[in-house]
């Protein structure tokens, strides 16, 4: 569903990304562990080409983004949703217009707009929000609406950015579970971004361990634990299992 | 009424109108030209969408320079420009080409910075839906940054106000020309202060009605 291949990329002088190779299957959820500045969110915004790589081939739905002109770009990207730390939903817009604009972008036919938005809002649970602002929810809520725009096209994919990152461990039990239930219903593959173990071992198929800009390691999640695909240290799978992120560790 | 503005009455209406026309057209290159301006210079900058180094020095620079004339001397550098166009340098048609010029220069920079409080990530989830760039100016850009583009316009529309009160000197007239030549040259005190008072009023008017609006439009 998704390939990098010999992906890199730098700013100004720091390598952020060191030629990735990366496989997703379709239909997995798939997480992205490191620490800080390891390259994980870099490596994420690559596979919709918001950090256009330096070198390398990005390949998601069968379509090399890489190759495309900006317009198809544009078109591909429509079937490629994605959720942000910070959810960036327009302030200014209201619940129900936020959704709806990314059904505008991908002129979906007018007269089905109002009953899709609110389809995606009943399933995100905020039905009874479309009038309100960005301003007068909290934070799982704010999610939850960008969870719903990112859903309203029917994408292929979805991108999460650090999706739990700014709310609470309830609030983010209750987002895993929608993404959960957004794979299971509809098949879409899931990549999410993490620094917290918990996030990943909790919802994941498969993750992908990053340090400074290479792939550390990539392993199955069973609902046991962690099994080791690659041969890698056996410490590092002992950190995998062990609880908290790996900032610390 | 005082029996002095019952006197000049027909002059002070005819002066308002003037006033009206200069800073109405001012506003109207504001909106038509500076806000495209401003939304260039934005999207040009370095990390933007349109990133273009040339073409943002270029406006810069010109902004920056437009600004940087003292308005009277801008008026009379201007012209021979504003007789290009108007075919007359002086009146108060004419009068409104070099306001229209500080106009788009003044706005500009003013929606070049509100468009500079949008959230970079907003710019990005519009950029990740597909949003062509129109789309992310439209859609994103102007709903998000709408009441700072309303009180920017509103601090331009102040100073197009202010810059008008000089038009005089090519005969482009309004109520700051009145007060020069009426009350200050013809020694009629009173008459400037009831001038100021009008400009004063005017200027509440416009401050309270543009705050007024981008509280209302303002949901952030």
């Amino acid at each position: 569903m998704i390939k990098l291949h010999n992906v890199s990329k730098s700013f100004s002088r720091f390598q952020a990304i060191k030629s990735i190779l990366l496989t997703i299957n379709k239909g997995e959820i798939h997480g992205i562990i490191g620490a800080s500045g390891a390259g994980k969110s870099t490596l994420l915004r690559l596979m919709n080409l918001l950090e256009v790589p330096d070198e390398g081939e990005v390949e998601v739905n069968g379509q090399k983004l890489t190759n495309l002109s900006s317009k198809e770009l544009r078109q591909a990207r429509k079937s490629i949703g994605m959720i942000f730390q910070h959810f960036n939903l327009v302030a200014n817009k209201t619940v129900y217009e936020n959704v709806a604009v990314s059904l505008e972008l991908a002129n979906f036919p007018k007269k089905e707009r109002r009953s899709r938005v609110l389809e995606c809002l009943q399933f995100v649970g905020l039905e009874s929000f479309v009038e309100k602002y960005p301003a007068q929810l909290s934070g799982g809520q704010k999610q939850r609406v960008a969870i719903a725009r990112a859903l309203a096209n029917n994408p292929e994919v979805l991108l999460c950015d650090e999706p739990t990152s700014s709310l609470d461990p309830n609030t983010t039990a209750e987002i895993l579970g929608v993404l959960d239930n957004i794979n299971k219903s509809f098949g879409v593959t899931i990549v999410i971004v993490s620094h917290e173990m918990e996030v990943i071992k909790s919802i994941c198929n498969r993750v992908t361990v990053m340090a400074a800009g290479e792939i550390y390691d990539t392993a199955l999640i069973e609902p046991k634990g962690i099994q080791n695909l690659d041969n890698s240290p056996r410490y590092f799978i002992e950190q995998l299992t062990k609880d908290g992120d790996l900032d610390h560790a | 009424m005082p029996d002095i503005l019952v006197q000049y009455e027909a002059e002070i209406w005819a002066s308002i109108g003037k006033t009206f026309v200069m800073v109405g057209v001012s506003i109207l290159a504001a909106i038509l030209l500076g806000l495209p301006v401003g939304t260039l210079l934005f999207l040009c900058r370095k990390g933007q969408k349109l990133e273009n180094r040339i073409v943002f020095s270029i406006l810069n620079l010109l902004v920056n320079i437009i600004r940087s004339f003292p308005f009277l001397l801008l008026v009379v550098f201007l012209i021979p420009f504003t007789r290009l166009i108007i075919g007359t340098a002086i009146g108060t048609a004419a009068a409104t080409v070099p306001l229209s010029i500080i106009a788009i220069a003044h706005y500009s920079r003013l929606v070049e910075q509100s468009l500079l409080d949008v959230p970079k990530g907003v710019m990005e989830a519009a950029i990740s839906m597909g949003a062509s760039v129109k789309e992310i100016i439209f859609k994103f850009l102007y709903v998000e940054a709408r009441s700072g583009l309303v009180l920017g316009l509103t601090t331009s529309i102040i100073s197009f106000i202010s810059y008008s009160t000089i038009m005089g000197v090519v005969g482009g007239g309004g109520i700051g020309d009145f007060a020069i030549r009426y009350g200050y040259q013809q020694f009629k005190t009173e008459l400037m202060i009831y001038m100021i008072i009008i400009m004063v009023i005017l200027v509440q008017l416009i401050q309270f009605t543009g705050t007024t609006v981008s509280r209302m439009i303002d949901k952030r």
